[in-house]
């Protein structure tokens, strides 16, 4: 459903600035409801006109975005593993308790990479190549 | 004891080179009368501990800010430069066990992996990143190498799956490499055994931020 005229409707219903935005950061151009905001501030949207799998996108809150921004039950969502959104499932507002309060990202290209550490004793000696002059 | 008179032995017949044939039981014996001058001048080895050097803080490339006309303008010509990288990925399938299945998985309608640029090239020669899936033995690691070679630059490398990442299962057999990344520098490692055509679309969309903070013009002017 890539054809001009739907480019052109969608453009009249977002505008000009929504328009660049997503060509920068979807490369379509696509009109839809908000169904919600995670805590991050990654907006989510449906259209069910568009061609299955492409119903659902998000909007991510920083420039330099990725997957794993994406709190894990709308990350649930978007990825159509199920069909209510959690701002309106009623499961996802009961007690998660044994869940962690906080989001983990993925440090990867950060600071808090994980970097492989060793902590036994070195198993081998290495034979250091010095000569001695004989006395 | 049996380790410094090896010591001992090879530091004898490092030293000069000897005019007549010494048995290996006398150099040891001739050498250990001058043991405590050697073991002087070897230095004991730092080992692969937790390392206890300071910790010295460099700004990583992607915060480093922008400074200068010239900066920014060069910023531009390598956001050009890394949209075209990053859109059109063609990876050269290396395919070596069960990850291979996934990597399939990927370009499969679910998944659909030819809407993002990526196209499964059959000739190293025409492709850009190199997707290791599975377990690399030591039989497949010089044609690993060679294909890596072929491959112009720029090129990176996926390693795929935990025995592409370290052996993983097969850590401990004798035929197998401990890891690709002793033959190729990869780039981004997927964890999972196999892991999902997620994680590798995933590990797709991290090389793809990596390639978007690469700085081409920039360091090509910092020089």
């Amino acid at each position: 459903m890539s054809y001009l005229t739907r480019t052109l409707g969608n453009l009249r219903k977002i505008g000009f600035k929504e328009f660049w935005h997503q060509l920068n950061y979807i490369g379509d151009t696509k009109a839809g409801v908000l169904v919600g905001v995670d805590k991050f501030g990654n907006k989510f949207y449906e259209n069910n006109e568009e061609l299955p799998l492409r119903t659902r996108w998000v909007d991510y809150a920083k420039h330099d975005h990725d997957a794993g921004h994406i709190e894990p039950l709308w990350h649930m969502w978007i990825s159509y593993g199920v069909d209510t959104p959690p701002n309106q499932d009623p499961l996802a507002v009961s007690n998660r308790s044994w869940a962690s309060p906080h989001h983990i990202p993925n440090h990867t290209q950060t600071r808090g990479a994980y970097k492989p550490y060793n902590t036994t004793k070195p198993k081998i000696q290495a034979w250091e190549p010095v000569a001695v002059a004989r006395q | 004891m049996l380790s410094s008179a090896r010591t001992g032995a090879s530091l004898a017949l490092r030293a000069k080179p000897t005019s007549h044939l010494v048995p290996y039981r006398a150099a040891a014996a001739i050498s250990s009368s001058s043991r405590n001058d050697a073991s002087g001048a070897v230095q004991p080895h730092g080992g692969y501990g937790i390392a206890k050097r300071e910790r010295k803080e460099v700004p990583l490339p992607s915060q480093e800010g922008t400074k200068g006309v010239v900066q920014y303008a060069l910023t531009t010509l390598d956001q050009i430069t890394n949209w075209a990288r990053q859109s059109s990925l063609w990876p050269m399938t290396f395919g070596l066990a069960c990850c291979a299945v996934e990597m399939m998985h990927l370009s499969t309608p679910r998944y659909d992996q030819d809407r993002l640029g990526i196209i499964f090239r059959a000739s190293p020669r025409q492709s850009d990143v190199m997707i290791v899936a599975g377990t690399l033995t030591n039989k497949m690691a010089p044609a690993l190498r060679q294909v890596y070679d072929q491959m112009p630059e720029p090129r990176w490398v996926i390693s795929m799956g935990s025995c592409a990442n370290g052996g993983g299962y097969y850590h401990y057999s004798y035929s197998v490499v401990r890891g690709c990344d002793r033959i190729v520098p990869v780039d981004v490692y997927v964890p999972g055994c196999p892991p999902t055509s997620e994680a590798l679309m995933y590990g797709i969309f991290q090389l793809q931020r990596k390639m978007r903070n690469t700085k081409i013009t920039r360091m090509w002017y910092r020089k």
